[in-house]
């Protein structure tokens, strides 16, 4: 009989010494999707999921109750505050039951494949799929959840459905204490801490991923309400229909 | 914790040389302390993931969402644990055709329907559940993420510290220690399974049921595991070794232990096995077709004719069919079709197993027949799924 502890110990070393990845962050929007501003739409947001911790001296997650629940107040109320100043109204998905409860679980672990199959497959050079290769920003950005979106609940009351994944792991003493004893001995660049996001805006009647963004590397500390508004700034940067979106395409 | 539990073997050791009553059995279970509450950061992060990760189990489609089974299911361990204990439960039954069961810090248990379909009695059921809730009780999940923290603490400084100097013999007092330290982990992770073992025995010896059912789960186990391995033309399995990447004990060492500790005044108590029977019946099926598709023909030859031993039923008739119809070598197809017709004989109104003589009649060179058994088998079931697929089938003979 095995309990929930597998034995991740081996891969947990492995990263413990692994040279820190860049900040990776990335943004799609399909084509010929155009969200003005103040355009007055509804965004139906599923529970965000949000994961706050330490990280142990050998880079293990340390769930952290207290902070992961001050994190989520704290986005979620950042998150309505800024669709309100891009003019859409944020809709707190229904608290389902029974099939539909199940209904909606399925498509958070769908958006959460689909997510994961851009970032990995077209967000970045080296594993893109053949099809996939072109400016991923205009030509080719095509994902869809499929149509059965338009049953989930709350879906007939709003436009657009948001998902959001976001997770925390801070630094504990020992692993900052690791860092400067590997950087002035041998050299090696430890990695401390993490903070991942991802969030994504799907058409709540085609089922298409309108638009989505990943960054491995955010700032703000979620803990802080400050740090949280700063964090869902980056989480929807380039959101459709932002300022910064338009400047950014306009760049291009 | 761990001496304790090594304590424990030493003295089964020991006790076999030197029989003697009273002390050779599992303890009885301390009195009920109360529901307990997580304490400190780390068990109360553990224990929010935890809720997060049940309230996804409870909406997931993999979780068999039938009251009649959990509420059996969960009766059985309350029968074992006691009503107090088992209050802070709450199961789960898991579609998952493997042997396993799991109990998580809050008070989850997942419970695979492999498992129902391999244990025989209630009584071995609940040597399994009371197995998994004595992790809970001594808090096991924690313990091991303390465990695994403080390994992978000590294994990053000494990474960073023999990477100093470019000494082979630092690098290889590296490598040393490395394997020491996850070996450690392991035999941990053993020994809290052994722990386990205990205090679910002590809740058996207590309990209404036959405690040596414990150690028949474990003794059929290996049963199976022979025959599979047999099957596939691998070598007998070994029961009596500790590999090093075990997470468990080895079946042999378990099997003998857990007969040891049983109460022997309470060998002649009712093991449940007709009950169990009874309740299982309209998931015997399902659990079957799961297991069939796993395509381990040995292992489930074994389960079939086990659950065969308290006399054939159309049900298992139609299983071994399958089975066997699913290896589909010549002979295979030779047995299947008498299989099939052994289940019409028990039951006339058994569409699929009409289904399944057809197509492997078909096969054996008995078209005639076979076209008259498909025929039979869509005329008992007109709404069939495959109806497109057997009519081609039946027209292509002409």
């Amino acid at each position: 009989m095995k309990t929930l502890m597998g034995l991740g110990a081996a891969a947990l070393l492995a990263m413990a010494c692994a040279p820190s990845a860049a900040g990776q962050e990335r943004t799609a929007v399909k084509q010929g999707f155009d969200l003005r501003s103040q355009s007055g739409k509804r965004v139906l947001v599923f529970k965000p999921k949000v994961s706050v911790g330490s990280q142990s001296t050998g880079a293990m997650f340390e769930p952290n109750a207290e902070w992961t629940e001050q994190a989520k107040r704290n986005i979620e109320a950042a998150l309505t505050e800024h669709q309100a100043s891009l003019g859409n109204t944020v809709v707190e998905a229904p608290d389902a039951s029974g099939e539909k409860a199940l209904l909606v679980e399925e498509y958070v672990n769908l958006f959460d494949a689909v997510s994961q199959a851009v970032v990995n497959y077209q967000f970045f050079v080296g594993n893109r799929l053949p099809t996939k290769k072109r400016d991923n920003k205009t030509g080719v950005f095509e994902w869809s959840l499929g149509e059965g979106v338009r049953d989930l609940p709350g879906a007939d009351t709003a436009d657009y459905a948001l998902f959001i994944y976001n997770k925390d792991a801070y630094g504990s003493t020992g692993r900052k204490l690791l860092q400067i004893a590997a950087l002035l001995g041998p050299g090696i660049a430890v990695k401390s801490g993490e903070h991942k996001g991802a969030a994504g805006l799907v058409d709540l009647r085609t089922g298409d991923l309108l638009w989505l963004n990943a960054d491995f590397a955010m700032g703000g500390d979620v803990r802080e309400a400050d740090g949280a508004q700063k964090r869902v700034r980056q989480l929807l940067e380039g959101f459709p229909g932002s300022v910064a979106d338009q400047q950014t395409a306009s760049a291009q | 914790m761990m001496l304790s539990a090594l304590g424990v073997i030493g003295a089964i050791l020991m006790a076999g040389a030197a029989p003697q009553s009273k002390t050779r059995t599992a303890p009885p279970p301390p009195p009920f302390q109360g529901v307990y509450q997580p304490q400190g950061v780390d068990e109360i992060g553990l224990w929010k993931v935890d809720d997060e990760n049940e309230s996804k189990l409870s909406n997931s489609r993999a979780v068999i969402h039938d009251e009649a089974l959990t509420a059996y299911v969960k009766n059985v361990l309350c029968s074992a644990v006691g009503n107090d204990r088992c209050n802070s439960v709450r199961v789960y039954i898991v579609r998952e055709p493997s042997f396993n069961a799991t109990m998580s810090p809050n008070g989850t248990m997942r419970v695979f329907s492999g498992l129902l379909l391999r244990v025989r009695s209630e009584a071995e059921l609940a040597a399994v559940l009371g197995h998994e809730f004595g992790h809970f009780e001594r808090r096991h999940t924690l313990e091991r993420f303390k465990a695994q923290r403080r390994g992978t603490d000590l294994l990053s400084w000494a990474a960073v510290l023999s990477s100093f100097n470019n000494n082979p013999y630092a690098r290889r007092s590296f490598d040393d220690l490395e394997l020491s330290v996850y070996g450690s982990l392991l035999r941990f992770n053993r020994d809290n399974e052994r722990e386990a073992d205990l205090v679910g025995l002590g809740y058996l010896n207590v309990s209404a049921l036959r405690p040596q059912a414990a150690a028949r789960v474990w003794q059929n186990l290996m049963a199976e595991t022979e025959a599979s391995a047999v099957a596939k033309g691998m070598k007998r399995p070994r029961f009596d070794r500790v590999a090093y990447f075990a997470s468990h004990p080895p079946e042999g060492e378990r099997a003998a232990y857990l007969g040891a500790l049983a109460l022997p005044e309470a060998a002649d108590r009712p093991d449940g096995a007709d009950r169990y029977r009874q309740a299982m019946g309209p998931w015997t099926p399902v659990f079957l077709k799961d297991q069939i598709g796993l395509n381990d023909f040995g292992g489930s030859e074994y389960l079939i004719n086990s659950l065969a031993s308290d006399g054939w039923t159309s049900t298992l008739w139609f299983h071994r069919g399958e089975l066997f119809r699913a290896r589909g070598g010549q002979r295979d197809l030779v047995h299947a079709a008498d299989f099939y017709s052994q289940a019409i004989a028990l039951d006339p109104l058994y569409a699929d197993a009409y289904r399944g003589l057809g197509l492997a009649m078909i096969k054996t060179a008995r078209p005639t027949e076979g076209r008259a058994a498909l025929a039979r088998y869509l005329e008992l079931k007109p709404e069939a799924d495959d109806r497109a697929m057997i009519e081609l089938t039946t027209a292509s003979l002409n």
